[in-house]
């Protein structure tokens, strides 16, 4: 986004993000081991509560998916089912190196190596595994984004989801969904996607 | 539930008694007849190796007569020089405090194995594990279904002719950062030694 | 039940309203769920709130880590196997240093075997805290998790001091351990050990003495000793049937010959059981701990090994077992004499419980039970998938 249509963002969507920011529910998906620093995250000693940052049971009202760590690609279907559920705005975030460039597990056979080929990604934390500190350092820098009004990296799922979609049958074959993303981009403004 | 098979829940006779040596675990190994090839290897662990057709009995026996009563684990090991998968059962003994691990060697090509599920039920998780992994039958086990690599297709992941590294470089995109140090590896993976080579 | 919902002609009002024959429907907990266990789902048919037939579906976590073991150098594989089990690491470590020694015939200096001792009890202290907070919360009792998951960070400072890292360690090298004690390192570990005992009376009050917990673990989950042990329970869930098998004592490794310490057991083997007996696993810890920082020699915590990248080990196996906070952790190795292990094979401890023991004892269950009873035996999925 350029810094003149920054500085046109209506009244109502600088009002809005700064709702938006102190109120981020995280996806409560333990997907890889970067998920044992997370209880020590939430809990009394760090306590992400503060930053308005809340496990969220539900993908349907959680705003953060958190992908703590590598992938296997048996969990990466999975991510790609709820990543579709969620609604918009949503921001994923890579947790770990093994999401950046597949990290120790770059000759495994069964995880996924960098996970922006197959869902937008917002922001990487790198390090394996990354500190409470670096987890929210990383959310803070998140909900700068989200008040500058920069944090649209979901919208590229629904312009360019042929780039994504392909990546996700070349890991999988013909991989069945259950929302027509289609539909999602005309619901959210994206009118260029065709039915 | 792990398969419709009677699993023994009650602990045999000859789980109790006076703790013994690892050498009168090797003598009563011995007298349970046809295995005399067992000996001590180090303490408190006794091996040996046992014929595939004889295998099912001897844990019985070692079970019932001997009273291992806890089947730790099963390995299996692919020689792929010798075309020969080699299992090792690993059976410990709550009464002895010693380890009793029985190598039984099978073909490669027709793989398979009787089933220890009637005896042990942690069987169930090892026979399944190496059927996905290794792709060996094992007779009368009912639950063999893929469990871990549900939605893989290739052949089985852990045998030595299957290289991870080939697999993920032709099916996933990243950077390669090629390690070149690994080329100055004697037996390296570049070099053709073990392990490596294939490539 | 049909002349509930029929009215005027007998008609039904709603077509399928009528009970059907067989009530059993289908739910699936996860893999997407609340809690640390991580990435792990159950599969449930239900009649009521009963559970009929459970089935656990793993391997959301698979790594391949035996084959990547086969295609790294023995030395690349000590930064990697640590990764296998999340919340208590140090027992992997311990397998793939001892595994490689027994086949090569390494001496370990003994300092650096109380080193190895002292990791390993912290470790198994930071486990149980950890899943103490994890069992809480499965019945709503948030309080808990605040308190024991922040008094574990004070061990793994401990951890980050000594080894650098907080959760993962890479510590234990084959010949001994990467690092001597820092100075006044032993000082620290029994300040936060009196700080961690003086935490468990509290925990009493909060906590193990709750009548909710009461309520809701006791003669939940009961697993019979016969069962247990014909299931192939190991660690504090066997224990918890009051059947006193401890690797440490029974197959002793390093120097736990050496030390004095009780296996804590208990009688009724349900999921109140199970928590109690971790709990009193970590006063024996502690006390481990502290007779380690008493006895430690001095002397080199290394013996120099041979250069990294030409380093062989023998040909030979082993099948090296440890006491994990799980149960008991096993590593099968295989070299064939050359710069990489042939065959590592990985047996965790949670191949038992968190697969058919899970299954069997949710039989019969209640749902809202599940989640609670797959925590009180502590079974970690990473060590199922590998």
């Amino acid at each position: 986004m350029s810094d003149k249509e920054l500085t046109q963002r209506s009244a109502w969507e600088t009002v809005l993000a700064s709702l938006k920011k102190r109120s981020l529910w995280m996806l409560h998906y333990c997907t890889g081991c970067g998920a044992v620093e997370l209880p020590p995250t939430m809990t009394s000693r760090f306590d992400m509560e503060r930053f308005g940052i809340m496990p969220m049971v539900t993908p349907r009202q959680a705003d953060i998916l958190l992908i703590t760590g590598y992938l296997s690609v048996k969990t990466l279907k999975r991510v790609i089912l709820i990543y579709e559920q969620m609604q918009a705005p949503k921001y994923v975030v890579g947790f770990g190196s093994c999401t950046i460039n597949g990290g120790m597990y770059w000759n495994s056979y069964a995880t996924m190596k960098s996970l922006d080929r197959y869902l937008p990604v917002e922001l990487y934390l790198a390090g394996c595994m990354p500190r409470p500190e670096a987890i929210i350092s990383g959310f803070n820098s998140l909900i700068d984004r989200i008040d500058r009004g920069e944090a649209n990296s979901w919208k590229d799922y629904y312009e360019n989801y042929e780039f994504y979609r392909k990546n996700q049958e070349h890991t999988f074959g013909d991989i069945e969904t259950h929302r027509s993303i289609a539909d999602d981009a005309q619901y959210y403004g994206f009118v260029e996607v065709t039915k | 539930m792990s398969g419709t098979y009677t699993v023994p829940t009650g602990r045999p006779e000859a789980a109790r008694g006076e703790k013994r040596s690892a050498s009168a675990i090797v003598a009563a190994i011995a007298e349970l007849g046809g295995e005399s090839g067992f000996a001590v290897k180090a303490p408190r662990r006794v091996e040996g190796r046992v014929e595939a057709a004889a295998l099912h009995g001897f844990a019985a026996a070692l079970r019932m007569r001997v009273g291992f009563e806890h089947l730790s684990a099963i390995s299996c090991v692919d020689w792929l020089a010798d075309g020969e998968f080699e299992l090792v059962y690993h059976f410990w003994s709550y009464r002895d405090n010693c380890l009793v691990s029985a190598h039984v060697r099978i073909p490669r090509d027709t793989a398979t194995m009787a089933t220890l599920t009637d005896l042990w039920q942690p069987a169930s998780f090892f026979e399944r594990d190496i059927h996905e992994m290794f792709g060996v039958e094992f007779l009368g086990n009912e639950d063999l279904e893929k469990y871990i690599l549900t939605d893989w297709k290739g052949p089985p992941p852990m045998r030595k002719d299957f290289v991870s590294r080939d697999f993920a470089h032709d099916h996933f995109t990243y950077k390669n950062y090629e390690p070149s140090w690994d080329e100055m590896i004697d037996g390296g993976y570049y070099s053709g030694g073990q392990n490596g080579g294939q490539a | 039940m049909s002349d509930i919902v029929t009215i005027n002609d007998g008609k039904a009002i709603m077509p399928g309203a009528n009970a059907p024959e067989n009530r059993e429907y289908n739910m699936f907990i996860g893999p997407n769920h609340p809690g640390i266990e991580g990435n792990f789902a159950l599969k449930l048919s239900i009649e009521g709130d009963i559970i009929q037939k459970a089935k656990t579906e793993a391997g959301f976590l698979h790594r391949g880590f035996e084959k990547l073991m086969e295609e790294r150098l023995f030395i690349q594989n000590i930064a990697i196997v640590c990764r296998i089990c999340v919340p208590d690491p140090d027992p992997n470590e311990e397998n793939y240093a001892r595994a490689i020694e027994a086949i090569g015939g390494i001496e370990v200096p003994r300092r650096a075997q109380f080193i190895r001792v002292l990791v390993l009890e912290l470790s198994r202290i930071a486990s149980h805290l950890f899943t103490f907070g994890g069992h809480a919360g499965t019945i709503g009792l948030y309080t808990m998790p605040n308190w024991s998951i922040s008094d574990r960070d004070r061990v793994l400072d401990l951890f980050e001091e000594l080894t650098g890292g907080r959760v993962y360690h890479i510590f234990n090298m084959p010949g001994g351990v990467r690092r001597d004690l820092p100075d006044g390192f032993k000082n620290r570990v029994r300040d936060v050990m009196d700080y961690v005992e003086s935490r468990l009376s509290e925990y009493d009050d909060l906590f193990f003495n709750n009548k909710i917990l009461l309520n809701r673990a006791v003669g939940t989950g009961i697993l019979p000793v016969d069962k247990a042990i014909a299931w192939g329970a190991t660690g504090p869930n066997l224990r918890a049937a009051g059947f006193a098998h401890d690797v440490r004592k029974d197959d002793p490794y390093e120097v736990y010959e050496e030390l004095e310490f009780d296996v804590p057991t208990a009688a009724d083997s349900d999921a109140y059981s199970r928590l109690i007996v971790r709990r009193r696993e970590i006063a024996e810890s502690i006390r481990i701990v502290r007779q380690v920082l008493d006895k430690i020699p001095e002397g080199p915590v290394w013996n120099k090994q041979p250069n990294p990248l030409k380093w062989r080990v023998p040909a030979g196996d082993a099948y090296v077992r440890t006491e994990s906070s799980k149960g008991e952790y096993a590593y099968y190795m295989v070299s064939d004499g050359g710069v990489r292990p042939y065959r590592v094979h990985v047996r965790g401890a949670s191949v038992t419980h968190g697969v058919h023991i899970l299954e069997n004892m949710l039989a019969g269950a209640r749902i809202e039970d599940a989640s609670q009873i797959m925590f009180s035996l502590d079974a970690c999925p990473p060590e199922v998938d590998r």
